[in-house]
């Protein structure tokens, strides 16, 4: 069950600033008696209310192809439109991702054409109330703020907080905004998202990425879902689970500390203590370790370090994983044997494995129990990671991340070498714009910057301590909410710290209203996705095009228009659209697409031309359901989205690799081995792979990655044309922006990344193998000594960064509940856009945690009662008890979409006026803690401790 | 003519609400007035079980039998409509139908409930088909343009389907063939022999 | 058969749950609403049974066979007349405040019954008479004037309740006048006070109808208090069943008050009866009231 208030009712609020399809009808009925229909418009709606008012109801169908914005699935929508409305949302039977379906999210993606609670123009915080601004008085002021700052403190002090929600081309231009701004201080969601998966993933086998498809699950026999609830979070993909269910009787398993909606239609539910993936993922491969369950050929060929994991494996006893998990012995067997007896199988996990101090090493985990089982590179197998945003996938690709530059490039001056190439630009001008003095060891240019999870610490720590030269002194927030970062008390200080805060963002956000700041606080407003084009990455790695469905709402610009005009102000316009033609302020998106396939070469983000993507953006039903293959049509023999590595050039036309690793079929026609990312030997031993290599491929073992030195080893250096030597030489198929490497190697038969095992250790990580370790805040104290964190570290990522000065606090006395976090599936992220929208903010009107029955009586409270959820750093918040047995006794649960209230204080009224949404509530991560994984320093949001009071008033 | 059924496949539903909210697009429904709803049973227990349900357009429909004015009337595919501007808002036809699928914007003083709303398979009312009247007051008319219900169509994991029974009954029929049991069907029985292990009549 | 009360599922996740659901067991719903977590209404099956099988049909036989009684009664009797030509000379029996009273209660109650039987039978001839256009105005309005003009009744009644309760206590006398069947064959006039047995019944038939139409007809009317929907169908059917019951009694009275009694009419619209009418219908009173008079100034 979940709460609901009685007596909302929004039919009076609304202010009626966006267009409905009723009022379009409505205009349309008094056709020409224009008076009426302004009267319910406000000015910013003149535009629009133009447009329809001219508008017959029979006006013309205008049919767009778009994309939902709301999750990684990446739906397709068909929006109607009639004179510049959004009138009718069709399905898109055709789609071969949804076919049709659609969640809550997706089903409610027309109101993004009404926009009630938009922020619907440029505003800023004088003495404590909002004014109404100029794009260009916003625009100049801010600017000059960070001129200023940017001469006393450096351009580190500025920080460009950027957005999943961009797509590609917006997530590139960002990054390039701030590169050419001489900062690293620039991130997105996917730090708070899936970096840890990234990390670890990529560590293992090459990619960070999910290995197979949404639709090839079609081909599973077994499923474990652990840490992933997509029934509430990628609801469309349940879809192609059913499917393998029903038709491969695919046993499906899900891990999870609650009883999850995916819980319920799986056959069998593991409950498991929060914090404890490795030590689960070590007890079943324990028992496949013991029977013999592994596949041996597999290991032996493509894999390397097992025998490490074997050996940690072993203390891994079946009474150790139940102490440590709760999971009984029998429980595993059985579980381990259904993996075992239905290959190929898959893992799909998410963010309960990635949002811990433990996350990478339980991303890792999770890979070595795939390769245990043999099960990679395999369809109906692989590691199928769903992501987050719609375009989490593309805007991590394409470099919106504080450690590296487009393409996992990193930030040596190698990497900027071949970026400032493609920008066309010197890399001696590049590098000027940065801060030339050394920080411990590095130069902030080469460093890490401040990641998105401790930008506070950034503005709070002792600047003695950081990195850099300076405190943050201003952040502009881009298309990220602040609810969803932990430390929220301390985040309030911090905000008040600021000199400068810049919101660009379709809606307010919690950012605009959770300080008591008077002035400094910008809201620029940004369009949606809707109101402009272009590419974005699936979860599976396919490339999809959007059509613009409408114009601009109210004043609000889309983000690259934005990022131009502050390039203007800042200075740097003509370096950042060197070759990208501007008309209208607005910079060609298509000349963004075309800019970064001349440098991604790393990831193969180099063959889906505009018109390649678009051509499959027309020709949705041209795609196989299952394998996602075109057959027949402009695309055939391609896969849909031609999903990354898409390798060469687009003339190329390589297909697209739907599966990766996959060794059953050619490069050329998507297959590929395990990247050859490390060497060639570790600790005196060959890592290439040995015997397993692509069909048809030359070279009939393990190969190192490819580069011009090996192509002329190999005698194949005259297969690359004139033009392709002079630009090959001396580069390797990451450099080599003529693609010539990479189309002779793939001629051969080879993967231009080599023919490597995929590591099961990765000796550059903390931990070489994967340990379990107890989480920050724990209530097992006897594990704790057993499993330690960390050490505490000087710097990571510029900071200094705490583990067991925390973790040795016992503080499980006065905060005895588990405390873990998550998503429902009406809401998105900080949730600001999903509770503007009436269709789903009527379906969740109270925030609320998750108790279990028996707590809940042992505390004294009952369903739907006020209590206060006090985190151990003092976070309070004012939420409804919702008691059900979802959740084991001790452990709790808070969805973390809310906002607009503050530690008991209603912060509606902050708001300007007729923006708020219409839901609020507190949010999760006002209570949460601190906790920071050592590689990727994604936070701990998925336990940490509590205490919940009945709330007497 | 055909016989419009909706079915309802309890094995697949997720509780997405992606039904609810694409009627609430499709139809522009006001807040507090939801044409569909889900239902879970057994909620965050083993044996969780969701259902979507709206109005079922019963052969022998309750509602139109106790409504006081005689507000609803049948088309010729079996759809159950209603009239509005005949309507008085008097609460008896969700009193007596089995789903709740009447519905009423306000409940206030002087049972003054407005006039009632009700899921209409996406087939509008009596007004003329697709015209800005028919949609200001029922909503869009789906069936005229030859489409089925956007609820059903929109459907995440394609739990929810909708059409002539014998179509839905032959969709779900496959199903259970795959599965080898015949579970997971909530539909109006009669109408709807889904049975696998029996020859469709 | 009612096809909806088959309303089934299939093997839905086994009959423990079909189970769970016939018996209107609640699972939750993120749809808020009175009962959205109700999958089946159970009672809404037996309440259309109750109210289109057996209060609408019963009722109308009943209203009608009163009717048809209380005509045949008046072609086979006719009007009681009085036994004694008038003597002219008036008593006073109802004031202005109990006729304002009486009237106020009639026609509000009058007012009720003809738009509640509009809703209740309206649809089965009115409809196909009127139009839909004019049928829908009317329909509209009857609720209307129903659900506003019933609190109203309602406090008439009560007021006239608490006013004429004093008139109401049944005695020895009564007792014989319900012995003598009230005199309504032949000659004979069992005595009465100021009310007779029969009137007194009439009352007190009213006071308890009409306290459970009230009751019954406020839950139906305010549903601002989240009644149940099993709530608001024993409502209906109390509220329908008592009014019908009522009404059909109200026949009886009005014809008494009519074309069944002479010179009865007059008390309630002038005041003042005739001393033959008193002396034949209220002895006892009648008695009383001269004793009375002569201290007292009429
Ligand atoms: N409706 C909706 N959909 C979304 C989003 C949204 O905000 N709303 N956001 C999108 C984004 S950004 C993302 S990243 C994805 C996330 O999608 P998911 O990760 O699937 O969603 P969560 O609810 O965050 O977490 C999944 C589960 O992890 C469990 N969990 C908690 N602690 C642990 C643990 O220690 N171990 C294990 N094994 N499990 C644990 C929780 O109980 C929860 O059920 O969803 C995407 N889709
Ligand atoms: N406690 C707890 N905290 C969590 C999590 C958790 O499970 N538990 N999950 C974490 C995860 S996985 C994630 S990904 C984050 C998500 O958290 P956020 O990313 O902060 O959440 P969103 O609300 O999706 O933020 C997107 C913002 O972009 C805006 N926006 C939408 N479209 C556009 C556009 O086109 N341009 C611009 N400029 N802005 C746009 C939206 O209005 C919104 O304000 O939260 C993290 N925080
Ligand atoms: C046209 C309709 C009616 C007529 C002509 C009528 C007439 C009368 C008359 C003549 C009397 C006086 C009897 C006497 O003096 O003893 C009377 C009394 C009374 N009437 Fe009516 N009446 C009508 C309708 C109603 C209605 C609708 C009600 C109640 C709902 C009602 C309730 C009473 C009561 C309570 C009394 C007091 C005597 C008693 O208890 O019977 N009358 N009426
Ligand atoms: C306190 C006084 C009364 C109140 C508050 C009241 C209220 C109601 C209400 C709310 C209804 C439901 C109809 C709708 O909402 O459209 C109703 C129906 C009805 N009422 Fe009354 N009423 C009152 C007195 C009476 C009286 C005095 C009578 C008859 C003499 C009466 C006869 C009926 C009838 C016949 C129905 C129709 C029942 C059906 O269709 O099943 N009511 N009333
Ligand atoms: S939120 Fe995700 S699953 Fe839901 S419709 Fe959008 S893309 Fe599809
Ligand atoms: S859209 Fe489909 S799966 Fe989702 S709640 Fe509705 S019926 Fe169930
Ligand atoms: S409203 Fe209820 S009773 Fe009427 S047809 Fe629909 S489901 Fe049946
Ligand atoms: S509310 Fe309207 S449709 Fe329902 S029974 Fe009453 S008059 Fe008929
Ligand atoms: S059929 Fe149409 S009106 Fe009925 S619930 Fe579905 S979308 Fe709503
Ligand atoms: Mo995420």
């Amino acid at each position: 069950m979940r709460l609901t208030k009685r007596d909302q009712d929004t039919s009076t609020a609304q202010t009626g600033l966006g267009l409905s399809r009723r009022h379009f009808l409505r205009n349309t009925s008094i056709a020409t008696g224009g008076v009426a229909a302004a009267s319910f418009l406000a000015p910013g709606m003149i535009q629009q209310a133009e447009a329809s008012k001219s508008a017959v109801h029979s006006s013309p169908v205008d049919v767009k192809r778009t994309i939902c914005s709301h999750c990684s699935v990446g739906c397709g929508v068909y929006a109607e439109v009639q004179n510049g409305v959004w009138t009718g949302q069709e399905p898109a039977f055709d789609h071969p991702f949804n076919l049709g379906g659609h969640c809550a999210k997706g089903a409610a993606l027309r109101e993004h054409g009404h926009g009630e609670r938009r922020l619907k123009y440029p505003m800023k915080l004088v003495d404590g109330k909002w004014q109404k601004v100029t794009w260009e008085q916003a625009i100049d002021e801010i600017g000059d703020k960070m001129q200023a700052i940017r001469e006393e403190s450096g351009p580190d002090s500025v920080y460009w907080l950027g957005s999943a929600k961009f797509n590609n081309e917006q997530a590139y231009l960002f990054r390039k905004f701030a590169a050419l701004w001489g900062t690293n201080n620039v991130d997105h969601q996917a730090r708070i998202c899936h970096s840890t998966t990234v990390a670890g993933v990529a560590n293992t086998w090459g990619y960070g990425a999910m290995t197979n498809s949404f639709n090839d699950i079609h081909n599973c026999k077994s499923i474990i879902l652990i840490g992933a609830n997509p029934a509430e979070a990628h609801p469309v993909s349940l879809q192609h689970i059913f499917r393998a269910k029903e038709r491969n009787k695919a046993h499906i398993i899900c891990v999870d500390p609650r009883f999850t909606r995916t819980a319920a239609h799986a056959n069998e539910y593991i409950r498991i203590r929060p914090g404890s993936d490795v030590a689960f993922i070590w007890g079943l491969l324990w028992h496949i370790f013991e029977n013999g369950w592994e596949d041996k050929q597999f290991i032996a060929q493509r894999v390397y370090g097992m025998d490490k994991i074997r050996t940690e494996v072993a203390n891994w006893t079946p009474a150790e994983v139940e102490s440590v998990t709760g999971v009984p012995e029998e429980q595993m067997r059985q579980a381990a044997k259904s993996l075992a007896d239905n290959r190929p199988g898959t893992v799909i996990w998410c963010m309960g494995g990635t949002q811990h101090t433990t996350g990478n090493n339980n991303t890792r985990a999770y890979c070595i129990l795939m390769l245990a089982l043999g099960n990679m590179g395999k369809a109906g197998g692989g590691t199928n990671i769903f992501r987050g945003h719609d375009n989490v996938q593309g805007a991590t690709d394409l470099g919106v991340l504080s450690h590296t530059l487009p393409g996992y490039y990193g930030l040596t001056d190698g990497a900027w070498k071949h970026w400032s190439k493609v920008w066309d630009l010197d890399f001696e001008w590049v590098k000027s714009r940065f801060d030339q003095s050394v920080y411990r060891t590095l130069k902030p240019m080469n460093n890490s910057g401040i990641p998105v999870s401790r930008w506070i610490d950034g503005v709070l720590e002792n600047k003695k301590n950081i990195d850099q030269n300076d405190n943050l002194r201003a952040m502009v927030y881009w298309g990220h909410a602040v609810n969803s970062q932990t430390r929220g008390v301390e985040m309030k200080t911090a905000m008040e710290k600021l000199e400068l805060m810049v919101i660009v963002d379709p809606y307010p956000t919690h950012a605009a209203v959770m300080h008591d700041k008077k002035d400094g606080v910008y809201l620029l407003p940004a369009t949606t996705q809707f109101e402009t084009y272009g590419s974005v990455t699936a979860s599976n790695r396919s490339i999809q095009w959007r059509d613009k469905v409408i114009e601009p709402l109210f004043e609000s610009k889309p983000d690259h228009i934005i990022m131009h005009k502050f390039a203007v102000k800042l200075g740097f316009d003509e370096q950042l659209f060197k070759n990208i033609s501007i008309s209208n302020e607005e910079p060609l998106i298509e000349d963004i697409t075309r800019e970064f396939n001349r440098g991604m070469w790393t990831v193969g983000y180099t063959g889906q031309s505009p018109e390649r993507i678009k051509e499959h953006q027309q020709n949705w039903h041209t795609f196989n359901e299952t394998s996602l293959k075109g057959e027949g049509g402009p695309a055939d023999g391609e896969y849909y989205g031609m999903p990354w590595p898409c390798w060469g050039t687009p003339e190329m036309r390589h297909p697209g690799t739907p599966i990766l690793y996959d060794t059953s079929k050619s490069v050329a026609e998507g297959g590929l081995p395990f990247r050859a990312r490390y060497g060639v030997e570790h600790e005196g031993t060959n890592i290439l792979a040995e015997g397993s290599f692509t069909k048809g491929s030359e070279i009939k073992d393990g190969y190192p990655e490819f580069s011009a030195e090996l192509l002329k080893k190999l005698g194949w250096w005259s297969d690359l044309t004139q033009e392709e030597q002079l630009a090959a030489d001396g580069k390797n198929w990451k450099t080599d922006m003529s693609g010539g490497i990479q189309r002779v190697a793939i001629k051969h038969g080879c993967a231009p990344f080599g023919n490597a095992k995929a590591r099961a250790i990765v000796w550059t990580f903390p931990d070489q193998v994967p340990l379990h370790r107890e989480p920050l805040y724990s209530n097992r104290r006897d594990l704790v000594s057993k499993y330690p964190t960390f050490d505490d570290a000087e710097s990571i990522y510029r900071l200094p960064t705490l583990y067991k000065s925390i973790q040795a606090k016992d503080v499980s006395t006065d905060f005895p509940i588990i405390l873990t976090s998550g998503r429902l599936v009406e809401y998105e992220g900080g949730g600001e856009e999903t509770r503007s929208n009436p269709w789903l903010a009527e379906l969740q009107q109270e925030m609320f945690v998750e108790v279990n029955p028996s707590d809940a009586n042992t505390l004294g409270f009952k369903n739907g009662d006020d209590v206060w959820l006090i985190g151990p750093e003092g976070g309070r918040i004012k939420i409804k008890a919702l008691i059900t047995p979802r959740v084991d006794k001790g452990v709790a649960f808070l969805p973390f979409h809310f906002g607009g209230q503050f530690q008991g204080k209603d912060l509606t009224s902050k708001y300007p006026e007729g923006s708020a949404p219409y839901v609020t509530g507190e949010a999760a991560n006002t209570a949460m803690t601190y906790g920071y994984d050592p590689v990727t320093v994604m936070q701990e949001t998925k336990v940490s401790l509590c205490r919940i009071e009945k709330a007497t008033a | 003519m055909a016989n419009m059924k909706f079915l309802c496949d309890s094995k697949r539903c997720i509780e997405c609400n992606g039904c609810v909210t694409a009627c609430k697009n499709e139809n522009e429904v006001e807040w507090g007035v939801n044409r569909r709803r889900v239902v879970t049973l057994n909620d965050g227990e083993p044996g969780e079980t969701s259902i979507s349900v709206a109005c079922m357009h019963c052969s022998d429909a309750p509602c139109m039998a106790v409504c006081p004015t005689d507000c609803f009337y049948k088309t010729d595919d079996g759809i159950v409509l209603h009239n509005k501007d005949i309507c008085i808002g008097c609460g008896y036809c969700l009193f007596a139908c089995p789903f709740g699928a009447p519905q009423f914007p306000s409940s206030s003083a002087f049972g003054e409930r407005g006039k009632m709303d009700k899921c209409t398979f996406c087939a509008g009312g009596p007004e003329e088909d697709n015209s800005p009247e028919e949609y200001a007051k029922y909503g869009a008319n789906r069936i005229a343009e030859g489409k089925l219900p956007m609820c059903a169509e929109l459907c995440s994991t394609k739990a929810l389907l909708a059409g002539d029974a014998n179509d839905v009954s032959d969709i779900f029929r496959e199903r259970v063939v795959y599965r080898g049991h015949n579970d997971g069907a909530w539909a109006m029985e009669e109408e709807l022999a889904y049975d696998a292990t029996q020859p469709k009549a | 058969a009612d096809k909806a009360s088959e309303a089934k599922v299939s093997g839905f996740a086994g009959a423990e749950y079909w189970r769970v659901i016939k018996d209107g067991n609640e699972g939750t719903s993120q749809v808020k609403g009175i009962e959205a977590g109700v999958l089946i209404n159970v009672e809404g099956e037996y309440w259309r049974h109750l109210r289109n099988k057996w209060v609408s049909p019963y009722g109308a036989y009943a209203l009608l066979g009163v009717l048809c009684t209380l005509l045949i009664f008046y072609l086979i009797v006719g009007q009681k007349k009085l036994d004694h030509p008038r003597t002219n000379k008036k008593i006073k029996r109802w004031s202005q405040l109990d006729r304002a009273n009486h009237w106020t209660v009639a026609i509000l109650f009058i007012t009720l019954a003809l738009t509640g039987l509009s809703l209740l039978y309206g649809k089965f001839f009115l409809k196909g008479l009127l139009g839909d256009s004019i049928w829908g105005n009317y329909i509209a309005l009857c609720k209307i004037l129903h659900n506003y003009l019933g609190p109203l009744f309602m406090l008439a009644l009560l007021i006239m309740i608490v006013r004429w309760l004093k008139h109401n206590f049944f005695n020895a006398t009564d007792l014989r006048w319900f012995i003598k069947g009230g005199g309504i064959f032949g000659n004979a006039h069992p005595s009465a006070g100021f009310l007779n047995g029969g009137e007194k019944v009439w009352f007190w038939l009213l006071t308890f109808g009409g306290v459970t139409i009230s009751i019954s007809g406020l839950i139906l009317d305010f549903p601002l208090f989240g009644q149940t929907r099993e709530i608001m169908q024993w409502s209906n059917i109390i509220h329908a069943v008592s009014s019908l019951i009522l009404i059909a009694a109200s026949f009886g009275h009005i014809y008494i008050g009519t074309a069944g009694t002479e010179g009865a009419l007059e008390g309630m619209t002038t005041g003042y009866v005739d001393e033959s009418w008193a002396k034949q219908h209220h002895d006892l009173w009648y008695e009383e009231k001269k004793t009375k008079s002569t201290n007292e100034p009429m």
